[in-house]
């Protein structure tokens, strides 16, 4: 699914990156290592973590896109560096377990 | 690299209607030593310094506008500078920050002698190829010379790949792995495998950087059948090397707990992507860390 259509359907605000890419797995995690060691290829992951080393982990796993939640903001060295590595960020004030439901619902596979 | 790379987006600014007082309570609060002044179109008119608040303290007009008291002919930046410029900027002037301004005069940020300390450290660790450097650290006689896995004697100058890990900033963590992923990705090895070994490579480095207390090095190793990745670092050492490979098992400190590091499960991590993997280790002699790849096979469970 095109992460487009997926912040659309969330009511997720994009905060920078292509946002016609597509994604067909989802994770969730705020330990850098774990997301890591599970996130699949072509992921959309869920996390609170905003600082910018979850950039390379992003790059690194193969995850395309970013949601923030629980209103946190991202610094804008990450916005930076995400634009740099074409890591797609979105941000929105519903928290992680709200997110991972609503992704899961709409298809988005472990 | 532009100063737009290194400046602060996110300045606070204070409009010209407002008490020098005013102005205290923000620099306390926001912890910083200056300000820059702008009208309501954010064009800048002025700045204020710690050093105006102690004048004004000491001359008993706390409460007069900034406009009244701010200097006027403040010396900006332009956001199209260079690095370079930026650097002059400061030899020429003795101030400790410079407000940084569009085509139209406007705000756009701040830059102080401390974010061009940050842009050159981060800008170091990037320098990974083809430097003198990279001669220096390759050619001595070292402690580490003969690898681990194989029992040869390493030829370090012969590395497809090297990557110094220069920097103690947790923030950067990570930039040797992507370059290296970038690297192989060029070298035309197979993505599932590039992406075992940046993940592997990732944890190394960031071991280096929260644990050893040193600076380190990433070797790489392109062969027909296998990727070869070694990690060394000169630091403070691995006491319990068989605790520390335990998943779970973490000595980080907590404020990189926060960041999401130090989770107890980089050894383990690291032994996951990998098809071979050696951790030697002696407290006060560093570590080196190496890891065999097969190429095109999936990770392990």
């Amino acid at each position: 699914m095109k992460i487009s259509e997926i912040a659309q359907r969330l009511g997720l605000e994009i905060c920078c990156g292509n946002c016609e890419q597509e994604v067909f797995h989802g994770c969730s995690g705020d330990l850098l290592s774990e997301v890591m060691s599970h996130a699949k290829p072509s992921s959309i992951w869920v996390t609170v973590q905003s600082h910018v080393n979850i950039v390379a982990v992003a790059a690194i796993s193969g995850i395309r896109a970013i949601v923030l939640c629980n209103d946190h903001k991202y610094p804008q060295e990450t916005i930076v560096k995400a634009e740099h590595e074409g890591i797609c960020l979105l941000k929105t004030n519903k928290s992680a377990f709200e997110i991972a439901g609503l992704l899961y619902s709409i298809g988005i596979k472990p | 690299m532009s100063i737009t790379e290194i400046m602060n987006h996110s300045v606070i600014s204070v409009r010209p209607d407002r008490t020098l007082r005013q102005v205290k309570e923000i620099l306390r609060i926001k912890r910083i030593s200056g300000l820059p002044v702008v009208d309501s179109s954010r064009k800048l008119i002025g700045i204020v310094s710690i050093e105006d608040i102690i004048k004004a303290l000491e001359g008993g007009y706390i409460d007069d506008t900034v406009e009244n008291r701010m200097t006027k002919d403040v010396v900006s930046i332009e956001s199209t500078a260079t690095l370079k410029e930026v650097i002059e900027f400061f030899e020429k002037w003795s101030y400790g920050r410079f407000p940084v301004v569009d085509g139209e005069k406007r705000l756009v940020g701040i830059v102080t002698k401390n974010d061009v300390m940050m842009a050159l450290l981060a800008k170091l660790g990037l320098v990974y190829l083809h430097d003198e450097r990279r001669r220096e650290v390759l050619d001595s006689p070292e402690y580490f010379a003969r690898s681990l896995l194989t029992g040869e004697r390493l030829d370090k100058s012969g590395a497809d790949f090297y990557f110094s890990i220069d920097y103690f900033d947790i923030n950067l963590a990570g930039v040797g792995a992507s370059k290296l992923r970038q690297f192989l990705l060029s070298k035309g090895v197979d993505e599932k495998t590039a992406r075992r070994v940046s993940i592997a490579t990732y944890e190394a480095e960031t071991n280096v950087v929260i644990h050893s207390g040193s600076t380190g090095a990433i070797y790489c190793f392109i062969k027909p059948e296998s990727i070869f990745v070694r990690v060394e670092d000169t630091g403070k050492g691995i006491e319990d090397v068989e605790l520390a490979m335990r998943e779970g098992y973490s000595t980080a400190p907590d404020y990189v707990r926060e960041l999401g590091f130090g989770a107890g499960m980089g050894l383990a991590n690291m032994k996951r992507c990998s098809d071979n993997m050696i951790v030697m280790s002696k407290v006060g002699a560093g570590v080196v860390v190496e890891m065999e790849f097969l190429r095109g096979r999936e990770a392990k469970g």
